[in-house]
């Protein structure tokens, strides 16, 4: 075991401490704001604006969330819904595609390669709009006739959040570099042995490749559970598939009319608006918290080894 | 190689079952990547093709067919209001990344010193990056919102007058990219912090033996290692900071006037709001010109597949 010196706290440290603790603070004082006005009545939050205390534990804010029906319970759904699909799919995509980038030898692998990896040369927003009218004008669905004209396709409808995106570039690159950094010796091996590629993948590479998928899965999950711009896009008029950042975002702009306050009167019940942003932060943030290690390693991942 | 093949059967087999596997490979490969490449090609290149071919036209995207008006729409980029929103999307991007990234290099300096609870500051000042910045951004308006702000309670309390910070295009600009900030900065803060770890030990020691100062060692030892990681930072930065949206839409909506209004909220506008969608091909179109350089850049490095390990 490495034993540390204990440094001596010198004018120098003191400052790099008040420097941290300071700045930590600061970026803290958000949220810590936004977590004990939550827990706050109207009253007590507008006697203390700096930071509110509750005198009293006031749960009610999230209580009236089960008791009132609020959709919430069905933005969350919508978002696990999307979240294990947008996993499961552009996972598998991402084992097999790295696979095959990595280990397979066969004519044109440079160049499809290349042809994938130019797509992150452009801004996302260059197919979303063509992406929306494909969807908008799908032929047959939606109202719409066999020309794709009359209804509104698949907009505001389910196939629309999870039709875009299932091929996910980055997590390619991220598994063939990967796979790279694997010995041959092991596939080489079982095949002696008479495997065949699906048992490979299944019994050799799936255990190796076990914390580049945790670290995958961990950051779709907090993407998908963020995602507000594609589901803005093509699903706010439809307020049963919001995804939960859309749907907490909709109605702390309109306001939380579910308290009785009328639309419009935007966030007047700030406690009431404090504890729905708890609600959609909190997971995410625990999730880091738990699983800090693969989230640091996540990040650096991305970064030194794609 | 031209390694002969001897006439005995061994090698012969072996020569057989290497064509084999190249033909097992092939095969594999392409079941894999048809369905991949397929799927590619219609939710990648034909968008992008369809896109470029719609930012020459006059299209609702609802009905009827788009009719071709040449430059026009790409030329509306060089009248008011869309010189001013590109504009302030550069002057956005460009403070959010210099502070940023000088921001980050400091703390991940700081955290590089022998301090207790290392993984404590590293997650406070990462934890705004998981949040939804739908979320946060429409929360952030409670602590500008005009009458029943926080900053404005805080100002009341200590008998100043309130100030209507939604009129005021520059407390505007300031609140934005301090929320863009606020949020970004985590990320790099990792990334540097890793790239100092990376850092032998003994290099810093040779320098003390020779007597180099704390300033020495960060300008002359650490910045230049560093280097490349700053490029990565700056890179994926300025590509991040340039499609700035939530911040804009939901903290300050565009205005006033237009005086925050950034690219990509312009662009929504005109595509999903004024259903414009030849107008806002178009603008999507420029957005990708002025970050091609970037995004070839990034591009370079990832298809490196290195960037610490120069």
């Amino acid at each position: 075991m490495q034993t540390k010196k204990k440094k001596p706290l010198t004018l120098g440290r003191a400052v790099i401490y008040a420097l941290l603790i300071g700045g930590s603070a600061l970026m803290s004082y958000p949220l810590l704001y936004a977590v004990m006005g939550s827990l706050t009545n109207m009253q007590d939050f507008l006697s203390s604006p700096l930071l509110p205390i509750p005198r009293t534990l006031y749960l009610e804010n999230y209580t009236v969330m089960v008791t009132a029906n609020f959709p919430i319970f069905t933005w969350i759904q919508n978002t696990l819904i999307r979240i294990a699909w947008y996993i499961t799919v552009p996972g598998i995509v991402a084992v097999f595609g790295g696979y095959a980038f990595a280990r397979l030898r066969f004519r044109g692998r440079e160049a499809v390669f290349t042809y994938l990896l130019s797509s992150m040369m452009l801004p996302g927003i260059v197919f979303w709009i063509p992406t929306y009218i494909m969807l908008a004008r799908f032929p047959g669905a939606g109202g719409n006739n066999w020309a794709g004209v009359g209804g509104s396709g698949f907009v505001n409808k389910w196939p629309a959040l999870l039709i875009p995106g299932l091929v996910n570039v980055y997590y390619i690159f991220l598994m063939r570099q990967t796979f790279y950094s694997i010995p041959e010796d092991f596939e080489e091996a079982a095949r002696i042995d008479g495997a065949n590629t699906l048992q490979i993948m299944r019994h050799v590479y799936l255990p190796m490749l076990k914390p580049v998928l945790t670290v995958m899965v961990l950051f779709q999950s907090v993407a998908m559970w963020n995602d507000y711009q594609w589901p803005l896009i093509v699903s706010v008029g439809n307020p049963r598939i919001h995804t939960l950042a859309l749907g907490v975002q909709r109605a702390l702009l309109s306001g939380a009319a579910l308290k009785g306050w009328p639309p419009g009167t935007a966030m007047t019940d700030y406690p009431f608006a404090f504890a729905l942003a708890v609600v959609a932060s909190l997971p995410t943030i625990l999730l880091f918290l738990w699983l800090q290690d693969y989230f640091v390693e996540g990040v650096q991942g991305f970064a030194l080894k794609g | 190689m031209a390694i002969t093949v001897p006439a005995s059967g061994a090698p012969a087999e072996r020569k057989r079952g290497l064509r084999g596997a190249r033909r097992r490979e092939t095969l594999e490969a392409w079941i894999i990547l048809t369905p991949i490449l397929l799927y590619f090609s219609i939710f990648f290149l034909f968008p992008v093709i369809a896109n470029f071919y719609i930012s020459f036209t006059r299209w609702n995207g609802i009905r009827g067919r788009p009719e071709w008006i040449g430059l026009t729409n790409y030329l509306r980029y060089f009248r008011p209001p869309y010189t001013m929103i590109i504009t302030n999307t550069l002057l956005f991007a460009g403070f959010v990344l210099v502070f940023q990234t000088a921001l980050a290099f400091l703390i991940a300096v700081l955290l590089n010193q022998e301090v207790r609870g290392r993984g404590l500051y590293r997650a406070l000042f990462y934890v705004p990056t998981l949040t939804a910045a739908a979320v946060t951004a429409q929360v952030a308006f409670a602590f500008i919102s005009p009458y029943d702000g926080v900053l404005n309670a805080a100002l009341k309390m200590l008998g100043q007058n309130i100030v209507i910070w939604t009129i005021n295009a520059n407390w505007m600009r300031a609140f934005i990219i301090i929320y863009s900030i606020w949020r970004g900065v985590g990320g790099p803060i990792v990334l540097f912090l890793a790239a100092l770890q990376g850092i032998h030990r003994e290099v810093y020691e040779a320098a003390m033996v020779d007597g180099a100062s704390g300033w020495d060692m960060l300008w002359y030892i650490t910045a230049p290692l560093l280097k490349p990681m700053v490029i990565f930072v700056m890179i994926t930065g300025m590509i991040g900071s340039f499609q700035i949206f939530e911040a804009v839409l939901l903290m300050s909506g565009g205005g006033p006037a237009n005086r925050t209004n950034v690219m990509l909220l312009q662009i929504y506008n005109d595509a999903f709001v004024n259903t414009n969608m030849g107008l806002a091909s178009a603008g999507s179109m420029v957005m990708a010109i002025l970050l091609l350089g970037f995004s070839i850049t990034n591009m370079r490095i990832m298809s490196r597949g290195q960037v610490a390990k120069d």
